[in-house]
């Protein structure tokens, strides 16, 4: 079977979609860890963040984790529209058969996460404008001051809430996503998945939890520092 | 004592034919009655006053055939887990409640009268997946060709699908993952069907994709309406079988 018809499959986009979705997962676990050097001050923040941009291999890293950003989007949303063609009549009345029988995993955020996934690709976009592509400050050292950016712009409750709002998204999309995705790769075994459900949860809420911690930390620290 | 029942019944003359709802009330229905020995009693009035009966698929009403199969308040079987239609009894609705009806709609499922619908396409799936190598001849001797118990359990419980199709009218993508997961476990896990297990996964998920089934949210509502309690699992296996199969060609 060739590649690229196996991949066309019902089951290989979403095996395409779980591999990606768990890529994009990696990568955040990745970006938390160096967000959480801010909380080492400005030398070590603005040092990683030097270290990192500095090195050429950066652009292999960034045009790879966009090429698994587009394959996660573009299959999500052909599969998206398969399955809305698979059911050209809607029901009229129609409700959860978790209500029957909890051995469902139906959830909230499993029912939206077409419409998180999209927020979030909308979020991605203004978060590179904040940050990547936005005021570049030049610090003592010669290396562009993120941590300065950082303290202004969370200093604006009003950043502060909409990253909280996009955070929680981020917590709904893998609450459903991690599991998910363990599941379409075929991971499944009586003992083991009820706690890789449990453990994908956890990670879930330590992803989130961190991204959530940081504005609300640099907030704190803007205000008393004022 | 006898209860009032309002029905709010999917009426489609044809497969082409637009479909609306239509509403009857009967006070002849007793607790006692199965679903559709309700319906029944239902159309009997409805012959009696000289109108079209409502179309509904049955045959063995004791859960084991798979052709009944009707979305009864929103939930594809009924409120009762691990029961199919005609193992729903009126008991389980209370004196004055109005009851909507609806038949399992999937593109892949066409209507073909009221709350009768066109399930071929498992039949396609099924046949989609060839045959099954075995000696000819005499029956072989007792023990023979050795099963574990753990894989005889698992074959077994996947054999149990009834093909009723209540995975897909439950799945959000209408996708028949559970169904065909199913028949390629049983006979994938046992030394019979062993042979052609990955060519036949491949085959059968290519037929799946063909007949216009969505794809897996990993939601696992149709493990939850399904009569026979089938464990996704079984999709987590089809999933693995697939990708052996797409890999080792």
């Amino acid at each position: 079977m060739r590649l690229l018809q196996t991949f066309s499959t019902s089951i290989g986009t979403k095996i395409l979609i779980a591999v990606t979705g768990l890529g994009l997962t990696v990568f955040l676990l990745t970006h938390l860890a160096g967000n959480l050097l801010f909380l080492a001050g400005p030398d070590a923040f603005n040092r990683y963040a030097h270290t990192l941009t500095s090195n050429p291999l950066i652009y292999v890293a960034e045009a790879g984790l966009l090429a698994v950003f587009f394959v996660h989007i573009a299959k999500t949303l052909s599969n998206y529209l398969a399955n809305r063609a698979a059911r050209p009549v809607a029901y009229t009345t129609h409700r959860w058969a978790k209500t029957k029988n909890p051995a469902s995993r139906k959830s909230w955020a499993s029912t939206t996460m077409v419409v998180t996934g999209s927020i979030m690709a909308l979020f991605v976009v203004t978060h590179l404008q904040t940050f990547k592509f936005g005021p570049v400050y030049e610090g003592a050292d010669g290396i562009r001051d993120l941590y300065r950016l950082q303290m202004e712009i969370f200093g604006q409750p009003a950043y502060v809430v909409f990253y909280l709002m996009a955070m929680a998204l981020i917590f709904s999309h893998l609450w459903h996503g991690i599991v998910s995705a363990t599941q379409s790769l075929g991971w499944y075994h009586p003992q083991w998945t009820p706690r890789v459900i449990v453990a994908g949860r956890v990670l879930t809420a330590l992803i989130a939890g961190g991204f959530f911690m940081i504005p609300i930390y640099t907030f704190l620290l803007s205000r008393s520092a004022q | 004592m006898a209860m009032t029942i309002t029905l709010n019944v999917w009426r489609q003359a044809g497969p082409s034919a637009p479909g609306r709802f239509e509403s009857y009330t009967s006070d002849k229905v007793h607790p006692d009655m199965s679903f559709l020995e309700m319906l029944d009693v239902v159309n009997d009035d409805l012959i009696r006053a000289g109108k079209d009966p409502i179309a509904f698929d049955s045959d063995c009403r004791e859960g084991i055939c798979g052709s009944c199969g009707l979305v009864i308040d929103g939930i594809p079987h009924g409120p009762d887990p691990g029961a199919t239609t005609c193992q729903v009894h009126m008991r389980r609705f209370r004196n004055g409640d109005t009851i909507t009806i609806e038949p399992w709609r999937a593109k892949a499922f066409p209507v073909i009268k009221d709350l009768v619908v066109d399930r071929t396409a498992f039949d396609r799936i099924i046949a989609a997946g060839g045959y099954v190598s075995m000696n000819v001849g005499g029956a072989p001797d007792g023990n023979s060709v050795p099963v574990p118990k753990e894989l005889a359990d698992l074959a077994m419980d996947n054999a149990q699908c009834i093909g009723c199709g209540a995975c897909v009218a439950a799945c959000k993508n209408a996708a028949a993952h559970l169904f065909t997961s199913a028949k390629i476990t049983h006979l994938g896990v046992l030394p019979q069907g062993e042979p052609e297990r990955y060519r036949r996964a491949a085959a059968m998920v290519e037929q799946m994709d063909a007949e216009g089934f969505g794809s897996c949210s990993n939601e696992g509502e149709c493990e939850a309406v399904c009569p026979k309690q089938i464990s996704i699992a079984s999709i987590a296996r089809m999933n693995r079988d697939f990708m052996r199969a797409a890999t080792s060609k």
